[in-house]
């Protein structure tokens, strides 16, 4: 197991050092001078002032020498320091993280405390007019940009209830409420895709384990249908929600930029956003990275949660 | 029939392919499958000659290595004087028009989405043969010799019985004039009355254009009807190599004898000495010795320490190869 | 023989006549409705200019914030008294567009890295590239398309440039995977045995066998670039100004909600409507095609 983990996170961290490269390349093959486009707006700018920065930025060092330091400063933690205001990229996506991190952890909450109930009903009535609506709902939560689902609930509670989202972020550890009240709406519309994706591949495996000769015998002894999927299907059937998870993170990482952006939060997604307007690439980088790196985390965890509740993957994996 | 005097189509020297001896990154290194290991044998021009042996022998591996579809591990192969395992890809490619392989499952063997006249043309086509007229014409006239009509041409594969289909990849085994084929199981999935007629078609294919098969099978009753001499093979090596009438009618080698014996016949007066029992031992970690000690009947003392070699016995006319301590003058008894 | 064939190998097999069409029909009715919409949605976009009520661009300055059905204008105008449903329409010619391409290009690359990896697979052709295809998975794609829209600046071209990159990884996957089949199919073998390249044996036995599934993907990615282009443009980093574009709509109608809603939700629904289109007719596909799935 612990040669497994060790595997695993070796490969992960392999696969963020290529999603390092990757981007520092991107950023540099691109055409496209960051010094010309930094001082475009300004008027008068002269050759001198253009050389001078491109100096305080190294960016006249050979690009063997650049990609050097950069790897050099990774692998210390140092991802340099903002073009915009010169603190360190770190600190800067550190104050960010929190906010994002939250954000993704409620929605989370969100699909998971709904999509499972929702699933195991869908699946314990397979075939009813129940089970085909919430299929059918399930595909259109799929199906629904989670902005335009943020931007539907802000209005409907608006013209309905009178009731708008607070425009002023505060921070958890001041004021709870406050702070939930505030990602509430946001967690809802970026948790309802997987919400939706869980329900629907709980309920498909649900039915193959209900299917099974081991079910079939519990089912014989006169347990109750319910009592067979709380009992002892939905234990098996934990898995598809652990895949659903891993599927998913990309999509509500994804999903936070644009909705830290509508809802005002200050995260990484609004960080990310307004360095790119200022092309402060540091930062740039630095958050690509970090959202790399938590993808890779969690898909890490993903796969040893897997290993844990059913040890034959690990099997798999270590012949493969 | 075998031309006296003319050098030998095909032969093989020393033929040993292992699988998986390779040490990944993260795999722990296991003892390799020794699926062809140590072959040595020829094809006469206008011969056919058998392989037969039970599946997990490496009598389908040693067909793949002798048309250099896989690369032997060691030993070499000589193609009508050319040793086809230096060959540059260019002069292989030229080569591949002169051997052809037909497969056991001919439906799998075609590409679904190719039609008849497709995959009956693909070979010209790929060797630069003719213009397209010329190519529909000789498919045309392939499908004639195999016994089909020429409205299958627009046909799709999937569309065929199973002897149709294995006539189909006859013809396009036909279709580049080789000089040999190697039939892997050609008629092993075919039904028993289906299985005369392409073993027909095939000999009268060879008695016309004068082509050498390679026949593998796993039952010694189709090799025996359709071939001239017969390799026994077990476990990647051979046991006995003979005339076809001498491997039916008086098998020297243990091994050969129990094939000879599962074989039902209908005048039961064969007794039967020697039945086969036991499964064929893992490839991966075969049997000191001869391989064949284990499941063998008449096992002497030496035969689990000593490995027999292929050796010479009986005279011109009546001349075998036989891998067996009973007819080695030189082993200790 | 039929227990052996696969589901993708039947449909191979399966003549392509109308009966197919008929039988995909009956056979997932959910599947059928979204073939009729995605049909309406392409002649929409195609025709747009001839449908469409209104020019996308022109400001009627009597009609502005008009709800719908006043003023002539059936799903109401914008703060610059823009036609609502004209500007919907034309955005579904930009999304068609933009996704059309986006698949074509992107498709392109992830098909041929796919294919070759998978021919490959196994070999350190394949290792080097799928890790490549794993780093760009990672990145998550708003973040990605984020980073590279920003660099390239906004434009249709960069957008599906940008877009690509997502496409790309997952296309891959699906191609490496059928083509890992493939290869170890006996046709392939026959085509080595006849003497093909290996390049004459990717297209002419690896492609038009692995088409199927990729239909399959193809679907449910157009729903994924739909979602996304409207995302870059929502940002302001998609389509320009003036092409009229979803994602532009709605965050135009994000100043408007409670004033004029019917600017949010006209765009809004349309967007979904099509995307949960093709969502539907990739499962009905993929349901189509394996017939384990049939229950």
């Amino acid at each position: 197991m612990l040669l497994y983990a060790g595997r695993r996170l070796t490969y992960g961290l392999l696969v963020l050092a290529l999603v390092a490269v990757l981007v520092f390349l991107i950023i540099r093959l691109i055409p496209g001078d960051v010094v010309r486009l930094q001082l475009a707006d300004a008027p008068g700018v002269t050759q001198a002032q253009i050389d001078q920065r491109t100096a305080e930025l190294g960016l006249d060092e050979p690009i063997l020498t650049q990609f050097g330091h950069f790897v050099g400063g990774l692998l210390h933690g140092d991802l340099g320091t903002s073009f915009e205001d010169g603190r360190p990229v770190t600190t800067k996506i550190l104050e960010r993280l929190p906010a994002t991190l939250e954000l993704g952890l409620l929605a989370i909450l969100f699909g998971v405390l709904l999509g499972v109930p929702f699933g195991m009903l869908s699946a314990i009535r397979h075939h009813s007019i129940t089970d085909n609506v919430m299929r059918f709902l399930a595909v259109i939560g799929m199906s629904l940009p989670n902005f335009w689902l943020a931007l539907l609930l802000i209005t409907f509670l608006a013209l309905w209830f009178g009731w708008s989202p607070p425009l002023v972020y505060v921070s958890p550890t001041e004021d709870l409420g406050q702070n939930l009240v505030h990602m509430l709406l946001p967690a809802i519309a970026l948790g309802a895709a997987t919400m939706a994706s869980i329900a629907r591949m709980l309920r498909s495996s649900l039915l193959e384990v209900l299917g099974s000769n081991f079910i079939r015998t519990i089912r014989s002894r006169g347990a109750s249908e319910r009592v067979v999927v709380l009992k002892h299907a939905g234990r098996s059937s934990m898995i598809p929600v652990f895949t659903v998870l891993g599927l998913q993170v990309g999509h509500i990482l994804g999903g936070t930029v644009i909705l830290e952006r509508i809802f005002a939060i200050p995260g990484m997604g609004s960080l990310i956003f307004e360095a790119v307007g200022q092309r402060d690439y540091p930062v740039i980088l630095g958050c690509v990275i970090f959202y790399g790196a938590i993808f890779i985390l969690v898909n890490v965890v993903v796969d040893l949660l897997y290993a844990v509740i059913d040890p034959r993957i690990r099997y798999e994996g270590a012949t493969a | 029939m075998i031309v006296p005097g003319a050098t030998p189509l095909v032969e093989a020297h020393g033929l040993v392919k292992h699988f998986g001896d390779g040490k990944g990154l993260f795999t722990p290194q296991r003892p390799p499958v020794r699926a062809v290991d140590g072959v040595s044998l020829t094809i006469n021009r206008g011969e056919t000659l058998g392989l037969v042996g039970e599946s997990g022998s490496g009598k389908s591996t040693l067909g793949r290595l002798i048309l250099r579809l896989i690369e032997p591990t060691s030993g070499t192969v000589t193609f009508d004087g050319q040793d086809i395992a230096t060959l540059s890809k260019s002069r292989l490619t030229q080569l591949r028009k002169r051997m052809q392989l037909v497969f056991q499952d001919p439906f799998s063997s075609f590409n679904p989405r190719m039609t008849i006249a497709q995959v009956l043309t693909e070979p010209m086509l790929v060797h630069g043969m003719g213009d397209r007229a010329s190519r529909i014409k000789r498919a045309k006239e392939l499908l004639d010799l195999v016994g089909l009509p020429s409205f299958a041409m627009e046909r799709y594969p999937h569309q065929f019985s199973g002897g149709q289909a294995q006539r189909i990849g006859i013809a396009r085994a036909l279709s580049t004039d080789p000089d040999l084929i190697v039939c892997d199981e050609a008629v092993s999935a075919l039904d028993v009355s289906v299985q005369a007629q392409v073993l027909n078609l095939l000999k009268e294919v060879q008695r016309e254009l004068g082509l050498s098969y390679l026949f593998i099978a796993h039952d010694l009753n189709v090799v025996r009807y359709i071939s001239d001499r017969v390799c026994v093979m077990y476990l990647g090596k051979l046991a006995e190599v003979a005339h076809a009438d001498d491997i039916s009618e008086r098998p020297r080698h243990p091994y050969s004898q129990a094939l000879m014996a599962s074989i039902p016949s209908p005048d039961a007066h064969h007794e039967l000495r020697t039945p086969l029992a036991g499964e064929i031992p893992s490839p991966r970690r075969p049997p000191a010795g001869c391989r064949f000690h284990p499941r063998c009947s008449q096992r002497i003392d030496g035969c689990d320490r000593d490995e027999p070699e292929l050796l010479t016995i009986g005279s011109n006319s009546e001349a075998r190869s036989v891998a067996c301590h009973l007819f080695d003058p030189t082993s200790a008894r | 023989m039929s227990i052996a064939i696969s589901g993708t190998a039947r449909a191979a097999r399966r003549p392509k006549t109308r009966s197919g069409l008929v039988r995909f029909a009956t056979e997932q009715p959910l599947g059928a409705i979204a073939l009729v919409l995605i049909t309406l949605f392409v002649v929409v976009a195609v025709l747009a200019p001839w449908i469409a009520p209104y020019d996308p661009l022109a400001q009627d300055r009597v009609n502005i914030l008009t709800p719908p059905g006043v003023g002539g204008h059936p799903a109401g105008t914008d703060e610059l008294g823009r036609d609502v449903l004209s500007r919907s329409l034309y955005g579904a010619r930009t999304s068609l567009l933009i996704a059309v391409a986006t698949l074509a290009l992107g498709g392109l690359i992830g098909l041929v890295i796919g294919v070759v990896s998978g021919y490959f697979g196994g070999t350190w052709v394949d290792s080097v590239l799928q890790r490549i295809m794993d780093a760009l998975m990672a990145i998550p794609s708003i973040v990605l398309l984020l980073f590279v829209a920003a660099l390239l600046g906004p434009s249709v071209r960069n957008t599906v440039i940008a877009l690509s990159l997502l496409v790309i990884p997952s296309i891959n996957r699906v191609a490496r995977g059928e083509m890992l089949r493939i290869r170890e199919e006996p046709y392939v073998e026959a085509a080595r045995s006849v003497g093909c390249s290996t390049p004459r044996i990717l297209v002419r036995y690896g492609l038009p066998n692995l088409m199927a599934p990729l239909f399959v993907m193809g679907s449910l990615l157009f729903a994924v670039i739909l979602i996304a282009e409207s995302a870059l443009s929502f940002l302001g980093i998609g389509t320009p100004p003036p092409t009229p574009s979803w994602g532009r709509m709605l965050s135009e109608g994000r100043s408007q909600l409670e004033i004029a809603p019917w600017m949010t939700v006209v765009p809004g629904l349309i967007l979904s409507v099509s995307v949960l289109a093709f969502n539907l007719l990739g499962d009905a596909m993929r349901d189509f095609l394996d017939p384990k799935q049939r229950r």
